[in-house]
């Protein structure tokens, strides 16, 4: 099942998230062959946002990227949220969706973004039951990215990777693996990020997100506003000579730079990965 | 009690009422196709300055211009809605550029930028350009699509007259009074003629902002990713209000007053909001009919 998620998108390469701001810009790149849209913003009636069905008819593979099913959540998932997860799934033809290890509401409070789990058994049992309520709804499999957490719950019981492969073991989904975040996490509690990367199960890694970052009062925070910095670059080196991840994309969602910044980054995230350019 | 001229007044006002509809039917055929321009025409190779002075005239132009030039960090405003220059002149700057900017530096108001001698002699090339191109309705055609207003003009100096006999005479003239407030309405739009873009050039705009979707202002476009061109475009296809999307107080602070781009928008209303549009031409004449229905008698 793992093995199957991981090849669903397998040998796609360098893609960018599709953000309507940006929406030009990707339907501009020559070699893209897969993105990812925010699952919320793709409705089963209605038409798809602007430039994503051009997108879709040149063969693009686009994965509906869920930030509103609240997975780690207590409560069970809300069933008209899945819904409209599956539904994004079908109409995107896509042969995965995403995910959060994470939950953003509480007895009925939106916390309006993601927050991190507490690592014990108790949140890993809530998170798998959650999630197998999802894969009996959807279609295609799901891949569950663990966020970028400023600091550690005081009762953690097991520790990141553990969390993490215990999750994915029980549930057989895929990894989403941010690496950003694994540099962002190592950076904040003062770890070496390789350690991370060497425990967590690679051959699971259905895609890769990339993004940029800043330091804001002594600690890094994942912005996804600024460039990617050459540390996270270089992660994505080390990463891909322990395991090729089947695609690397980067995640850029908001101060948006002239368009050859972009290309530039998206170069240098093919040149760190040793995947070809797709920006021409 | 005997008829005006002889002619009873349902009678007249039959064919009054008839006369007005032949006209306007008759004006939009001949607008038609006065207007067609080329079969063939092609927008593509445009600049985004172009394509604004076709969708929405030389003040849209203007405002393409400026959209572009802020973005590259060129202009920006000073006291009292003045220009201000703030950087350099970016790559394969058009003479449109070129003027903005020594506007910019000369401290020139920006809503006075429309009389300026660079500006204007900046869009006079802008015009030739695209007229050469067949891409323009030309002043000729123009005057000889404004004939009809004159026919109308005169139609309605006979009603006119008789609604004069008919007072002096004591008849009952409120039909004819309503057909011809109707007719001088009519005649107003006939003689307005201040289409732009022909006919096919309407429909390649209407191809090209297909293709520039991202540009429309509710996708809140990065145009710091577009560029200087991106910037321009959307203003050209989309019309002023992307030029607040670019900088909501560069914007206001010039004054930059709604010009909505030709095609663009809610139809009818925004081709009368930006004057560029004559109604007739697309067969809907405001008020052709307004007194029909058989309910003129007098």
């Amino acid at each position: 099942m793992a093995e199957a998620v991981a090849n669903a998108v397998s040998g796609y390469g360098v893609g960018i998230g599709w953000r309507p701001e940006i929406a030009g810009f990707v339907a501009g790149l020559p070699g893209l062959r897969f993105t990812e849209v925010v699952a919320e913003s793709v409705h089963a009636d209605g038409d798809l946002p602007a430039g994503l069905a051009a997108l879709l008819d040149r063969g693009v593979t686009v994965v509906p990227h869920g930030v509103r099913l609240s997975l780690g959540g207590a409560d069970p998932v809300e069933p008209a949220r899945v819904r409209q997860l599956a539904a994004a799934a079908e109409r995107l033809h896509a042969p995965l969706v995403s995910e959060h290890i994470a939950f953003v509401r509480a007895a009925g409070i939106e916390a309006g973004h993601l927050l991190p789990l507490p690592r014990s058994w108790e949140a890993v049992d809530a998170m798998v039951a959650n999630v197998k309520r999802v894969q009996a709804e959807l279609p295609v499999p799901i891949a569950l990215e663990p966020i970028a957490a400023l600091f550690d719950w005081p009762d953690d019981e097991l520790d990141e990777a553990r969390f993490i492969t215990e999750i994915l073991d029980r549930t057989g989904a895929g990894l989403l693996l941010d690496i950003a975040n694994v540099y962002a996490n190592a950076r904040n509690r003062g770890t070496d990020p390789l350690t991370l990367l060497d425990s967590l199960p690679l051959d699971r890694v259905a895609y890769v997100h990339v993004a940029g970052g800043a330091e804001h009062g002594g600690l890094y925070h994942d912005t996804h506003t600024s460039p990617v910095p050459q540390p996270v670059l270089d992660l994505v080196t080390e990463l891909c000579a322990r395991h090729r991840p089947p695609a690397l994309l980067l995640e850029r969602d908001g101060d948006y730079p002239p368009a050859r910044a972009l290309t530039a980054e998206l170069d240098a995230i093919a040149a760190a990965a040793g995947s070809p350019r797709v920006t021409a | 009690m005997t008829n005006t001229w002889g002619i009873p007044g349902t009678t007249f006002l039959a064919y009054y009422i008839g006369t007005m509809a032949a006209i306007v039917v008759l004006a939009a055929i001949h607008r038609r196709i006065l207007f067609r321009g080329p079969r063939d025409v092609h927008v593509d190779n445009l600049n985004p300055q172009q394509v604004a002075y076709l969708s929405g005239g030389e003040r849209l132009a203007v405002y393409a211009a400026m959209g572009g030039l802020r973005t590259a960090g060129t202009i920006g405003t000073g006291p009292g809605g003045t220009l201000v220059e703030t950087g350099p002149l970016p790559p394969g700057a058009t003479a449109l550029d070129n003027a903005l900017d020594n506007a910019a530096r000369r401290g020139v108001r920006a809503r006075e930028l429309h009389d300026d001698f660079m500006v204007v002699s900046a869009l006079d090339q802008i015009r030739d350009g695209l007229e050469r191109l067949g891409l323009t309705v030309s002043p000729a055609q123009r005057r000889e699509a404004r004939i009809w207003g004159f026919v109308a003009g005169a139609v309605t100096l006979i009603g006119a007259a008789r609604l004069v006999i008919g007072v002096a005479n004591d008849k009952p003239v409120g039909y004819l009074f309503v057909c011809l407030v109707v007719s001088v309405v009519i005649t107003i739009a006939l003689l307005r003629v201040k289409r732009r873009a022909t006919n096919s050039a309407v429909r390649a705009l209407r191809t090209l902002r297909r293709s520039h979707d991202h540009l429309k202002p509710s996708q809140s476009p990065a145009y710091a990713t577009y560029g200087v061109a991106g910037s321009a475009m959307g203003v050209a296809l989309f019309g002023s209000a992307s030029l607040y999307a670019i900088d909501p107080a560069f914007a206001a602070e010039a004054e930059v007053t709604r010009v909505a781009a030709y095609g663009y928008g809610d139809g009818g209303a925004t081709a009368g909001a930006t004057g560029s549009a004559s109604g007739c031409s697309t067969g809907s004449c405001g008020g052709g009919g307004g007194c029909g229905g058989g309910g003129c008698g007098g």
